[in-house]
């Protein structure tokens, strides 16, 4: 479970200031999935990148299993993301001079996990093993950076926008198949997303405005991206 | 504009290349010229082979320093404007989509050309800044006429003007010629990547680890960064051990003069070659720390590759200068018909060298690696 509480952030000092949180508390409960909600500028990504350790609040906590993370050193806060931190990012960040495989192998080898071809299988790019990212499209190369995320069996994966460069199609393709991911390995998800036709697919719709939380609900029922018509 | 001076600022490196190039060559030649306006005061048989023997030595010195730094800076700008056009890529691809032509982005290079007046100008003033002890220490045996210091125009033509110039033009061809490629291919960034062709047939090498097989990669797939740091370590290699080899075979004012000046290219070099190889790298580090990979784990993975590759430059470069002292005696003192002064390969020179260079490498790339460490995460990935 991670338990957000009070976080504060503010990017540029003086005139120049902007406060991109303010006192923000959340929830992740273990195996729900969260969306987050809001226009650009609303906080959500800043919001995303303290739960999941990629940087430290200006003030508050950031609770994962008991331990603050926001107060780990740099070494611990390593090790924490090794263990227990997926992500998705919008713009991939594949390494370009690995093929697929080895892009993959990246997130598996951190979690001793031999078997993360079936992962590959399963995103459907058995046949693509050997193809490096230059050679395959936007849709391909998300469905790379969700194996390699999945790869190395996260306990909460954090996913920014992930069909923010993709079409509709692969967009819900990608989408659908993440929740069901999700659904049947039980890891926590939170998701950054502008797009508001997309808040049904989770548990949990948090709502952001100017760095704080202005709405927070829950959905009786899941959907899938087909049955909201995205 | 599209190049800002603030860029060609960046070229420190070159600008020091510069300097030292010209400051040698400066004084040598400058000195060759003069002198040869008092050779017809002299007469004692004595004093005009000591004369033709300060001739040649200038000669000899101005071509092996001023050719082999000029070749460095060559690689090093050409290696700049390519770094630069890989960096800025997006920029550029949207320039080009907008509608500026090749030309028109490329003549912004020749800005990069400031580097190298800057440096050769003020090696030029520093020259006439050493010159009088320098001529000085030529008629300390006083079989030489007294040789009036005098400004010879020509020089600033030849060592300032026209390798600003020159360097202005190459900077802007070379990045004509490395823009031609699609807008799109330039805003993606998908065209830097040496692709290796995917096995089919299943013989594919049983699974090594992840970091062991990213190390390969890297070093593969960036041969420009190879390149460069292989080229650093061979100019460190040449500068270095050249310098401490100049003794035998020049005055003290001028080994020492050639060591100093060694040893701050070769540690201008090497420093730029390791914060670039840093920088080249400073993404997919970034990622394998998101991804939970120790900053020991990154480091062995990414920059311990190029170790092998400084310790092969480190060792073609003392032979290289080796080889070209021994050209450089027999064309430039061989020919003046003087006997050949006693040089050989100097080893004490080339271990401490080597000592020298393997410190320096670990300490800028501790150093430098500490200060990438430092920047927050997401600002590395996010700058594009």
């Amino acid at each position: 479970m991670i338990e957000i509480k009070n976080t504060s952030k503010t990017y540029g000092t003086g005139e120049n200031a902007t406060a991109a949180l303010k006192d923000v508390s959340l929830t992740v409960s273990d195996g729900v999935f969260i969306v987050l909600l809001g226009a650009s500028g609303s906080g959500k990504s800043t919001l995303l990148h303290i739960a999941s350790g990629l940087e430290r609040p200006d003030s508050g906590s950031v609770n994962v299993d008991g331990t603050d993370i926001a107060a780990l050193p740099d070494k611990e806060l390593t090790a924490f993301r090794k263990e227990k931190v997926g992500f998705i990012f919008q713009q991939y960040f594949l390494l370009p001079n690995l093929n697929v495989d080895k892009n993959v192998k990246m997130g598996a080898d951190l979690a001793g996990n031999g078997g993360y071809r079936e992962i590959i299988e399963a995103v459907g790019l058995g046949d693509k093993l050997h193809k490096f990212p230059s050679q395959l499209s936007g849709g391909e190369q998300q469905r790379v950076s969700i194996a390699r995320a999945l790869a190395k069996n996260p306990k909460v994966l954090f996913l920014d926008e992930p069909t923010g460069a993709l079409d509709e199609e692969t967009g819900r393709q990608v989408l659908d198949y993440i929740g069901n991911l999700q659904k049947a390995r039980g890891f926590s998800m939170v998701m950054v997303t502008h797009n508001a036709n997309i808040a049904e697919i989770a548990d949990t719709v948090v709502k952001m405005n100017s760095g704080k939380i202005v709405e927070m609900a829950g959905n009786e029922q899941r959907k899938t991206a087909y049955e909201i018509g995205w | 504009m599209i190049i800002r001076p603030k860029d060609a600022a960046k070229l420190f490196g070159i600008s020091i290349m510069c300097f030292c190039a010209v400051l040698i060559s400066t004084m040598f030649l400058n000195s060759n010229i003069d002198m040869a306006r008092i050779k017809d005061q002299i007469t004692d048989p004595d004093a005009l082979l000591l004369h033709d023997m300060v001739v040649s030595s200038g000669k000899m010195t101005s071509a092996v320093t001023g050719g082999a730094l000029a070749l460095t800076t060559v690689v090093i700008l050409l290696f700049y404007v390519k770094h630069y056009i890989d960096t800025h890529k997006s920029e550029l691809g949207i320039l080009k989509a907008l509608g500026y032509s090749n030309w028109k982005i490329a003549r912004s290079f020749w800005v990069f050309g400031l580097s190298v007046f800057t440096g050769a100008a003020l090696g030029f003033g520093g020259a006439f800044a050493l010159m009088p002890a320098f001529y000085r220490q030529m008629r300390s045996d006083e079989l030489l006429p007294d040789t009036p210091l005098r400004f010879n125009p020509i020089l600033v033509m030849y060592l300032v003007v026209l390798p600003a110039l020159a360097f202005s033009a190459l900077a802007v061809l070379y990045s004509h010629r490395k823009l031609k490629r699609p807008a799109l291919e330039l805003i993606r960034g998908t065209s830097n990547v040496r692709v290796k062709k995917a096995k089919l047939n299943g013989k594919q090498k049983p699974d090594a680890p992840f970091l062991r097989e990213l190390k390969q990669s890297t070093v593969r797939s960036r041969f420009s960064l190879v390149f460069f740091i292989w080229f650093a370590s061979f100019c460190y290699a040449a500068s270095v051990v050249m310098s401490f080899s100049m003794p035998e075979v020049s005055s003290d004012m001028m080994a020492v003069l050639m060591a100093g000046i060694g040893i701050v290219l070769a540690v201008t070099t090497l420093f730029i070659a390791v914060t670039t190889v840093i920088k080249g790298n400073a993404k997919t580090i970034a990622m394998l720390r998101v991804f939970g990979y120790s900053d020991r784990e990154c480091a062995r993975a990414i920059l311990s590759g190029y170790r092998p590759i400084t310790y092969v430059g480190f060792a073609l470069g003392s032979i290289y200068q080796h080889g070209l002292m021994l050209m450089a005696l027999s064309m430039f003192i061989g020919n003046d018909a003087l006997e050949l002064p006693d040089y050989s390969f100097h080893w004490q020179a080339c271990i401490i060298s080597f000592i020298s260079f393997v410190v320096m490498y670990e300490i800028f790339m501790r150093v430098y690696a500490a200060k990438i460490k430092r920047i927050p995460l997401k600002e590395v990935m996010m700058e594009e």
